[in-house]
């Protein structure tokens, strides 16, 4: 790909894509997006807003302990219910298995291959597994037959703990033993490392389980369209799950259909599958519509979660603050089943040394089977975790030596031609140090403490994320760009839309190439069937893949245009130009209506399917080295302060700013959007969320016990777009979906580090674990 | 057997009857029995007030009253602030010019809380938006932008008061369906 | 969503209430506002077989004050708790505690009568009514009876409310001259139940605390006056405070989610002191 468009030019062969602002007319515009409207009018129907007349309810049945065997199973009562239309068992189910590794999705890493049953039939592996699936003609007969679906099980010993579950002749999760994924970095000579270092700083740090709570629970409607195709009009993030749902039905995946409406959030939550079996299940057997809808509680019971980790890091460095060497050891609670535990395991080792360049390092990553919830993807994959491993460490050094945490970040930041430890080269410009400089730039002086027994303190965090999924899952996206005749365009692309504006900035890219304006476009979006398929709406990849694939399209089709055009009036081609009513070059000026005609006479399509391929690379291996693993990578800094309570332990956020390198902001309204939504959502993690587990048993009931933050926990979060006009995606555009998420937890324990002189190491770092940092400290006062 | 009882709730200005199950939540009763979607169900416990609707001018969760409890009363949800010609209110207007939506599911509660504060007609500084704010939980903006935009039409609200009533004006813009005090 | 089906009864007066309730024995529940009992049916912590709904009966909506007492109807809702103008006047602990209460939707439909007889150990009301030893009015439909707010909060979601019994009314003293009053709470999250509250009020004279009155919620199964504290403050200068509230006595905080029982009475220890000695300048400026 090698088109060169006004405004945005591809260097041969990286894959790397510049622009210059000057020449661009829409991109970068703060355009109202097209889903606003509609969701602010209160029309907007999402997965459980449609119904069908005659339309069935289902409902699960859910193991109500963390590991055990089930010895017995009767419907009979349930199934005497009025209204009760069938219960489902595992054995109902043609193929009772949810493979890990199906293409497309995942690939097999580290020789994994891991299953779950769709409805347990046997053993039990966690707290709320899925064991019976009824349905009924009403949400009532539901609720009255589920409770009497008799289910005995006989308790089996469970593991629950990192070390428990790795040591030897522990309880086996699965037969092939406790130990999912590992992974390994050696790179230099660690050992000669340390033994030269100035300094060494140690640490140990402990990262939660997290709910994705987004505010839409699972979701969704099945029927037997007039086709005779099974359709699932699901909240996902991952239409391509048709494929998934036909082989467990056992029929061909042309005869599956998924339809992602807007989604009412997703996070990586809605990117496992959800109820897409189940609703499958029950309209398959009952040949009726159906809908799913999952309880909040629900959710928060049985969805996976994010990974808890613990994180140990030994960094030594020179005297002047250069780190020569990391030793990190990493080990992750992957929960009953794999999911993506693997991968997310393999993200934190890749990005376990930070946005800094370190020769030396030893990397030890675990992850380890326990009867504890499942864990799988949430924003940060992986990355994000290890943010509040190498920021804390960072900072140790910084006091140690006696720098800025400024200073001793720019000394160590990457720079364009670093390799990563995991022998990866960055290719594009980094921008972590005018990151740095514009949150400290632009913060005003430290206040003063509000009274006598409080502090205050300031703390940055900055990080790096990659975008783009691995280079060996051979990614592509495709959308398709068509006129109308009366010059409006119709944007088709698989792409689901989960509240990121994914959707609409494909109308924005469209609108820069062809000069048609935004309000005359229209995209339709995720349907695994009527739209080009473009991947899933994870990994940060979107805008990198279904906006080249669009960007592509409209360049394809815009040179149809220009070709038939130049052919009918005997002019050269490279002259032209569209600005959405005419096309004119010279002394050329046809209106766009008149250009599609010369098309239509001439046999050329107004129409362009563009398909675009991530780059490529080898999968890797247990022990790490590879040339590319990412397409690329986003960069970025926060600043915070706090205000620390000495008596009551409590962290008042004053001020939040995040600074990103995007490359290019296609629509910066999105990209402020996402920008303060990440870190807000990293500030919950940082202060307030925790899914409480104790012995496998999830205790988080609700909403009123998992504390998302509300508009009074959060300070106002100024979003710093930088733009180096330089990343993987169209018009230069990095992407930023997940990159903002990381900083905040890291920003927020070096803020109260510097109020009180001691740093919270465990999250979420609660008002408890704020006195015990004082008490470490000196600096707890007497309750009076 | 179940009991089913018939409500007539006036929503947005619609007399509407329908006969259902006693048990019946306001929200199931407007989702499942008169097909008003746009109150969603996030949490049933009241927390996260995406059911949040404007129960004869009050703001009320509306997983948590019973439709038999409110028969008879005047329901606003946030399909009842576009108007008839599927324009957007002012509100809702600025929802759109801040970008204060984004997946959008928390949007409807949203509006109706910021429409409820907003009725008394009292100008509110940044922090007291966030105060007045905080039952509605937001999972993807961060809720920068959702203040910005009730600012924006608190401060709109009051210029046109203004314009009206001249500098004396109240400033009030009371939704037409809110009552005084516990008149029932 | 997956509500057990019930009956639903309305009654036009509360006395019909508690007929009801004779009626359909202990499967029947109140339902005025509905803030406490809907998120428990919702998630099948309850599952009543009918619920009798007050919330539109008539009568018990007044406020009045009379010889020094501030009476409140059951059905006053917490939105007119805190934004009345008598009960502002007449005892600002009340309404600045009612206007603390979860948000606008909980404050414009929970009422008074529902949240005492909900007896949550974290919930605002009842602490404000250990520390103004209010008493309330019950009725079972054929007499009534008063019961000191101390002796009606048992423990945990328990009080001493009969099963044909519900709450008329509260009777609390009005804010005497030289008082001053405190209410604090402390939620990990902002409008979430506390993890500890206080409620306090005190009178100084001379420039020392001569009466006190003071009770935490979130630190035991019910809130509880803490008369040792205000034992041991009388004569105390503001400044003072501090060193003379110890260790809390009577208090039996448990661990959850939120916090720990340690951190829990640490926070109660720390509020206690941080409500007198606001309350304490109150007062000063009173006088």
């Amino acid at each position: 790909m090698t088109a060169d468009v006004r405004g945005s030019a591809t260097l041969a062969g990286s894959g790397i894509r510049t622009s210059k602002e000057d020449e661009l007319r829409i991109v970068r515009q703060p355009l109202a997006r097209a889903d606003q409207a509609e969701k602010i009018a209160g029309s907007t129907r999402y997965a459980g807003d449609l119904a069908f007349t005659g339309m069935l309810h289902a409902r699960l049945v859910r193991a109500p302990l963390p590991s055990a065997r089930i010895v017995r199973r009767d419907a009979t009562d349930a199934f005497a219910v009025p209204g009760v239309v069938c219960v489902l068992f595992g054995e109902d189910v043609p193929h009772n298995v949810v493979w890990v590794d199906v293409p497309g999705q995942t690939v097999a890493v580290a020789a994994l291959k891991a299953s779950m049953e769709v409805l347990a039939t046997n053993r039990i592996r966690f707290h709320g597994e899925p064991v019976a699936l009824v349905v009924a003609e009403t949400e009532d007969a539901l609720a009255e037959a589920c409770d009497l679906v008799e289910v005995d099980y006989e308790d089996l010993p469970g593991v629950y703990g990192l070390d428990e579950a790795l040591a030897d002749g522990a309880p086996a999760v699965h037969e092939q033993g406790n130990l999912l994924g590992e992974w390994r970095i050696d790179t230099g000579d660690v050992t000669a490392a340390f033994d030269g270092a100035d300094v060494v700083v140690s640490g140990s740090y402990e990262t939660q389980f997290v709910d994705h709570a987004y505010l839409e629970p699972e979701a969704g409607v099945g029927w037997i369209d007039d086709d005779g195709v099974l359709t699932l009009r699901v909240a996902t993030q991952v239409v391509e799950h048709y494929r998934d749902v036909a082989r467990i039905l056992g029929v061909a995946e042309s005869k599956v259909r998924v339809i992602a409406p807007y989604v009412g959030g997703g996070f990586g939550g809605k990117e496992d599958m959800t109820v897409e079996p189940y609703l499958a299940l029950a309209v398959m057997r009952t040949r009726r519509p159906v809908r799913m809808q999952w309880t909040r509680q629900e959710s928060l019971l049985a969805r996976p979660k994010r990974h808890r980790m613990r994180l140990r890091y030994s960094t030594a460095a020179r005297r002047d603050g250069t780190i020569v060497g990391q030793d990190i050891d990493i080990t992750a609670d992957s929960g009953a089943y794999a999911y993506l535990s693997a991968l997310v395991l393999l993200y934190s080792s890749v990005h376990a040394c930070g946005p800094y360049r370190v020769d030396n390092v030893r990397l030890r990553a675990r992850c380890a089977y326990t009867n504890n919830p499942p864990t799988s993807a949430f924003r940060g994959f992986g990355g994000m975790q290890v943010v509040f491993g190498y920021e804390s460490q960072i900072d140790l050094l910084a006091r140690e030596i006696g720098i800025s945490p400024e200073e001793i970040r720019k000394r160590n930041a990457l720079v364009r031609g670093d390799v990563l430890p995991v022998g990866q080269e960055i290719l594009t410009e980094v921008q972590l140090s005018q990151t740095i400089d514009a949150v400290t730039g632009r913060a005003g002086p430290l206040p003063s403490p509000s009274g006598p027994r409080k502090a205050v303190g300031r703390g940055i965090a900055s990080n790096i994320q990659s975008y783009g999924r691995l280079v060996w899952l051979n990614d592509s996206a495709a959308a398709w760009v068509g006129f109308q005749l009366d010059g409006s365009l119709s944007v088709r692309c698989g792409v689901p839309d989960i509240g990121g504006g994914q959707a609409s900035s494909l109308a924005q890219i469209a609108s820069e190439v062809l000069g048609v304006p935004m309000a005359a476009i229209t995209v339709h979006f995720g349907d695994s069937a009527l739209t080009p398929l473009a991947g899933t709406t994870t990994a940060t990849r979107q805008l990198l893949m279904s906006g080249n694939a669009a960007y592509e399209a409209s360049v394809l089709l815009r040179d149809g245009v220009f070709g038939a055009v130049a052919a009918e009036l005997g002019c050269p081609a490279e002259g032209l130009s569209l600005d959405g009513d005419q096309v004119t070059g010279g002394p050329v000026a046809v209106s766009l209506r008149e250009a599609l005609m010369i098309c239509r006479r001439r046999n050329v399509p107004i129409e362009a399917l563009g398909t675009f391929f991530g780059p490529k690379g080898m999968p890797v291996v247990r022990d790490l080295h590879a040339e590319r693993v990412f397409p690329d990578f986003t960069f970025g800094t926060h600043l915070c302060d706090v205000e620390v309570d000495l008596d009551t332990g409590q962290v008042e956020l004053l001020c939040y700013l995040a600074a990103h390198d995007v490359g290019r902001a296609i629509n910066p309204l999105s990209v402020h959007g996402q920008i303060s939504g990440a870190a807000a959502q990293g500030l919950g993690m940082a202060l307030l969320e925790e899914v409480v587990v104790a012995d496998g048993v999830n205790l988080t009931g609700g909403f009123f016990q998992y504390l998302i933050p509300a508009s009074t926990d959060l300070p106002e979060i100024e979003s710093i777009v930088l733009e180096s006009g330089e990343g993987m995606g169209p018009f230069g555009a990095r992407g930023i979906g997940e990159p903002p998420i990381g900083p905040p937890a890291a920003a927020v324990a070096s803020a109260i580090q510097d109020a009180i002189g001691a740093r919270p190491t465990v999250l979420p770092i609660t008002p408890e674990h704020v006195l015990d940092c004082l008490r470490a400290s000196g600096r707890a006062g007497s309750p009076g | 057997m179940t009991q089913t009882v018939a409500v007539t709730i006036a929503v947005n200005g619609q007399s509407i009857t329908r006969t259902a199950g006693a048990h019946l939540t306001l929200l199931r009763w407007l989702r499942d029995a008169a097909d008003i979607t746009d109150p969603k169900y996030g949490c049933g416990e009241g927390v996260c007030g995406a059911c949040t609707v404007l129960v004869d001018g009050e703001p009320t969760a509306s997983c948590l009253v019973l439709a038999a409890q409110v028969d008879g009363a005047a329901v606003t949800t946030a399909a009842g602030l576009t108007r008839a010609d599927g324009s957007l209110n002012p509100l809702q207007q600025e929802f759109h010019a801040h970008h204060a939506a984004q997946c959008g599911f928390c949007t409807p509660g949203m509006l109706m809380a910021a429409t409820a504060m907003l009725a008394d007609g009292r100008t509110r500084t940044r922090a007291q938006i966030r105060e007045d704010l905080h039952g509605n939980l937001c999972r993807c903006t961060g809720y920068g932008p959702i203040v910005d935009a009730v600012e924006a039409a608190q401060e709109r609200a009051r210029d046109s008061s203004a314009a009206h009533h001249g500098p004396a004006g109240n400033g009030s813009a009371r939704n037409g369906s809110a009552r005084d005090g516990d008149a029932r | 969503m997956f509500i057990r089906p019930f009956r639903f009864e309305r009654a036009e007066r509360l006395a019909d209430a508690c007929e009801l309730l004779r009626q359909h024995g202990e499967d029947a529940k109140i339902i005025a506002g509905g803030q406490s009992l809907m998120p428990m049916i919702n998630l099948g912590l309850v599952q009543p077989d009918v619920v009798i709904d007050i919330s539109r009966a008539v009568g018990e909506r007044d406020l009045t004050s009379a010889d020094g007492y501030l009476r409140a109807g059951a059905l006053v809702t917490h939105a007119r708790l805190a934004a009345d103008p008598l009960v502002r006047q007449a005892q600002p602990l009340l309404s600045t505690a009612a206007s603390r209460i979860g948000n606008a939707r909980v404050r414009s439909r929970g009422t008074l009568g529902g949240s005492l007889a909900h007896s949550d150990p974290a919930a605002e009301l009842p602490v404000v009514m250990m520390a103004l030893g209010a008493s309330y009015e019950l009725t079972d439909g054929r007499g009534t009876r008063e019961v000191r707010a101390e002796d009606f909060h048992v423990t945990f979601l328990t009080t001493a409310l009969e099963p044909d019994e519900v709450v008329l009314s509260v009777r609390l003293p009005v804010l005497g001259p030289g008082w001053g009053w405190s209410f604090l709470e402390v939620s990990r999250r902002h409008g979430d139940f506390a993890i500890a509250s206080v409620a306090a009020l005190v009178r100084l004279a001379g420039g020392v605390v001569v009466e006190s009155r003071v009770a935490a919620g979130g630190v035991s199964g019910r809130a509880v006056r803490l008369a040792d504290v205000e034992t041991g403050l009388t004569g105390a200068a503001p400044d003072q405070i501090g060193e003379r509230v110890g260790e809390l006595q009577g208090i039996q905080p448990l661990s959850d989610a939120a916090a720990s029982d340690t951190y829990r009475a640490h926070l109660a220890r720390v509020l206690v002191t941080r409500a007198l000695t606001e309350a304490s300048q109150r007062s000063a400026v009173a006088a």
